[in-house]
């Protein structure tokens, strides 16, 4: 058995861990409030990107000039061909402690590499944890992202975006996919598998005139699309970041209250032990007395 | 809806620049120098050039930079998504000045084409800033 002197060693050592978890905890919930807001300020923005890319493939389809629509970016959207070789955006943490962040996210891509069969499949990964995954499995990757910033993501939605696009109509790639862990609420994430290009944009209706393209709508197109694609990847890699502090601060605080419940036992343990060693004690002072 | 006036907003991916009624407005076109926007304008999508927005919001004329912009005109409302965009009275003229000086110093020192790009941008943005908040404004 324990003795009185280790159990209140133990203690210790377990308040400690508490207050790192603790401070954990705290860190992430400003961080996730940071990621929160830059989401928050991304939004407007993208679902107008949305509504205006949407309205311009549907301005396309009714257009029966076939010269513009050969041109391979109409083509991307419009008549995706078949895909036979894709290329992936991973996105998971650095760190770990974040329950069961990365798990899920690399679980789903398992499933989600089983799926392709013979199809090839080229990654860019975003997180240590993704690039490990990869790297484990063997798999071709073109691009590591690790340790980026939250001001850095533009950057890497940009790189990707860029890549994808260039890949696209060298016709080494017929598919952009991401596999990033969508952010609902703070305790709550689902790992999700999204295609990003081609994309079937929803439909926008008009009730006015059809818009005019100007200059021309090839132009149009080319401007808007590749942006639109840019600003999709970073909505989805700030959804990332959200989910991934959000994850650490559950897994966090649920650890603190852990730790408390630890502490509870041993104290428990601890005075019990004090006890029996008193009552010890006087039963052999009776005792002695006695004699 | 109101045919005396245009809602205009300018949204960048950090925030809504401007949310106004307008009464005029005038954009740079990436093509055709500038479009002059009137309310009940027919429905029109394009790519902007990098430049100086002019609008009227009441009897005020304002002006806004536009960085990488794309602008979508209803008959009652525009809105220009950009990339960045700053309104008059947030830039500071003499900070755009001197970020135009340094621009011009790199442009002298740049030698390979990439520093030479680089350099071509940043003046241009420093061009275009103080452009926007020069106190006398040019038309």
């Amino acid at each position: 058995m324990a003795s009185f002197q280790d159990i209140r060693r133990r203690i210790r050592s377990v308040k400690n861990t508490q207050q790192v978890t603790k401070a954990m905890k705290m860190i992430s919930a400003v961080k996730l409030r940071k990621s929160q807001e830059r989401l928050l300020a991304l939004r407007p923005f993208a679902q107008k990107m949305r509504e205006v890319s949407g309205s311009i493939v549907n301005r396309l389809k009714g257009m029966n000039n076939l010269s513009n629509l050969e041109h391979p970016l109409v083509q991307a959207f419009l008549f995706p061909r078949e895909e036979k070789s894709i290329h992936v955006l991973l996105v998971a943490s650095d760190k770990g402690l974040c329950g069961g962040f990365n798990a899920n996210l690399l679980k789903k891509a398992n499933q989600f590499v089983e799926t392709l069969g013979s199809k090839k499949v080229s990654f860019d990964v975003a997180g240590k944890r993704s690039a490990d995954w990869a790297r484990k499995r063997q798999l071709n990757v073109r691009e590591n992202y690790i340790q980026i910033p939250l001001q850095g993501l533009e950057r890497v939605a940009a790189e990707v975006s860029h890549y994808a696009a260039k890949a696209y109509q060298e016709g080494k790639i017929d598919g952009l996919y991401m596999i990033y862990n969508h952010f609902y609420s703070a305790v709550n994430q689902e790992p999700r598998v999204v295609r990003l290009f081609p994309m079937e944009l929803e439909v926008v209706s008009f009730d006015e005139v059809a818009p005019l393209l100007e200059p021309d709508p090839i132009i149009a197109l080319e401007a808007l699309l590749p942006k639109f694609v840019e600003t999709e990847i970073l909505a989805k890699l700030i959804e990332s970041s959200a989910s991934e502090h959000g994850a650490r601060m559950a897994a966090m605080d649920k650890s603190t209250n852990n730790a408390g419940d630890v502490i509870n036992k041993l104290t428990l343990t601890m005075n019990k032990i004090r006890q029996a060693s008193i009552t010890n004690q006087i039963i052999e002072i009776v005792s002695g007395a006695n004699a | 809806m109101s045919t005396t006036t245009l809602h205009l907003e300018v949204i960048t991916p950090q925030r809504t620049v401007l949310s106004v009624q307008v009464s005029d407005l005038q954009f740079p076109s990436l093509t055709k120098g500038y479009y002059g926007i009137l309310p009940a304008h027919t429905p029109t999508m394009t790519p902007l050039n990098n430049g100086v927005i002019y609008f009227s919001e009441g009897n005020q004329k304002r002006m806004a930079t536009v960085f990488g912009g794309f602008a979508e005109v209803r008959p009652d409302r525009v809105t220009i998504l950009a990339q960045d965009s700053e309104t008059q009275d947030q830039i500071n003229y003499e900070e755009a000045e001197v970020e135009h000086q340094q621009a011009l110093k790199l442009l002298q020192s740049a030698f390979t084409e990439d520093s030479l790009r680089e350099a071509q941008a940043r003046l241009e943005r420093a061009r275009i800033r103080m452009e926007c908040s020069a106190k006398t404004p040019p038309r």
